[in-house]
């Protein structure tokens, strides 16, 4: 069942390849909650469209549903690129509600954000399993990048074959180190940024213009 | 003799009610309604009618393998009281000759006229006014003692059912206990906090797109399967 699905899969999307060269790829923004990827996304979308994805919150699981920004049209060396973005809810394996009572919000409110985060995470593995033709993969470099999520998911993302790039958000915080998150992850080229200061977005747009092009 | 049995060739008028437990005879169960007027031998070959060709080996086989089964079957059947059922049956029909039967059933007047019409024959009128005795039917049907636990209809029950008692039905920790276990992919340990099992929602096919707080969930049902 799981081949015939996964060949299925693979036959759909070399078809679409094949016969869809016109089609804008779908390239779900994923990674660990508070990462920056909504930043990053309303960064790409600002930059190109001039509209923004979603809101941005420090406080994790802002995003509870997968928000799209359709026909995102990148310029690289005089070629266009076109793209949909999705940018997907954080995944983690844990939602406790409690974490969210520490920055204020009613327990009612925490549960309901608790409830939706978790079901925004089941929409992501979703998205990841049928919708999106290539990853970037977010991630806090002031953070330990060697965690069960995105081991799980970077595996995952391999075993689709799906084109994958990493970044190395936040690089305005002097805990950063890039360098961390090449080691954990030295099969895959990492990119550093900061989504929010817009720091090396130009490396950033190559090179999603190079693997999603 | 519109029915015959293919095993040993007894005929049977139409509608017998005999056919329904096994020719009286042979125990068989298979019987072949041969339309008025066709020409049925009482009498025909005990076996099985043979493959064409001798040399279809498999067609062999399994005609032989009928003809024990018959064999079982029968040696079986004998072992029963089909002579008590047949001089009952027997005596059925000739009550069934009489106007003024007092067995039938009184609430169907209007198969009276088919009763007598001259296209039916006793069997026939028997099998579809009369009751089956109780020594008709295979022993190990349940006795009148037991028939509570069988189906009713749902007019005739007397006290329908109803909720059942609070204290019976699961209260939401075994719930939720029991969705954990059926759903490994998230596991609500109490409302507001769960635990995912992310290859587990990757690798299914439909998607959970809403929980509420008793832990049902609602999945999108895949087009694979919708299409089916």
């Amino acid at each position: 069942m799981g081949l015939l699905t996964n060949l299925k899969d693979s036959i759909s999307r070399a078809a679409s390849t094949l016969f869809s060269e016109e089609d804008p790829k779908r390239i779900g923004i994923y990674g660990p909650p508070n990462a920056g990827k909504t930043t990053l996304a309303n960064r790409i979308a600002r930059d190109w469209t001039g509209d923004a994805v979603g809101p941005e919150s420090h406080v994790p699981h802002e995003t509870r549903r997968a928000r799209r920004k359709e026909n995102v049209e990148i310029e690289r060396d005089g070629k266009k690129v076109t793209i949909d973005i999705v940018d997907t809810p954080g995944v983690t394996t844990k939602v406790d509600y409690t974490e969210f009572l520490e920055h204020d919000m009613e327990k009612d409110d925490a549960v309901r954000r608790s409830r939706e985060a978790t079901e925004g995470v089941a929409e992501a593995m979703h998205w990841l399993r049928e919708d999106v033709d290539g990853v970037i993969y977010v991630l806090d470099s002031a953070t330990d990048p060697f965690t069960q999520v995105n081991t799980m998911l970077i595996g995952i993302i391999e075993s689709q074959d799906l084109p994958v790039l990493i970044l190395a958000n936040k690089i305005d915080l002097e805990e950063s180190s890039v360098q961390r998150i090449r080691n954990a992850y030295p099969q895959h080229e990492t990119i550093p940024l900061s989504a929010l200061e817009g720091d090396n977005m130009d490396e950033v747009y190559d090179k999603i213009a190079e693997y999603f092009g | 003799m519109p029915h015959q049995c293919t095993e040993c060739g007894r005929g049977f008028d139409d509608g017998s009610k005999e056919m329904l437990s096994g020719c009286p005879n042979c125990g068989g169960n298979k019987f072949q309604y041969q339309p008025e007027g066709a020409d049925i031998s009482e009498t025909p070959d005990a076996e099985p009618p043979e493959p064409p060709g001798p040399d279809s080996t498999v067609a062999r086989t399994v005609g032989k393998t009928a003809a024990s089964v018959r064999d079982f079957v029968s040696g079986s059947a004998a072992d029963g009281d089909r002579p008590a059922e047949q001089s009952h049956l027997d005596a059925d029909r000739a009550a069934d000759s009489q106007p003024s039967d007092p067995s039938r059933t009184p609430d169907s007047p209007s198969t009276e006229p088919d009763r007598t019409s001259p296209t039916e024959d006793s069997a026939q009128a028997s099998a579809r006014g009369d009751v089956v005795e109780p020594d008709e039917l295979p022993s190990d049907v349940p006795s009148a003692s037991e028939s509570e636990h069988q189906f009713r209809p749902v007019g005739a029950d007397p006290d329908p059912p109803a909720e059942p008692d609070r204290e019976d039905r699961p209260d939401l920790e075994e719930l939720r206990a029991e969705l954990n276990d059926q759903f490994e992919s998230i596991k609500v340990l109490e409302p507001g906090q769960y635990e995912l099992n992310l290859m587990e929602l990757y690798d299914r096919e439909e998607y959970i797109i809403a929980l509420q707080e008793d832990g049902h969930y609602s999945i999108q049902v895949p087009e694979t399967i919708r299409s089916e």
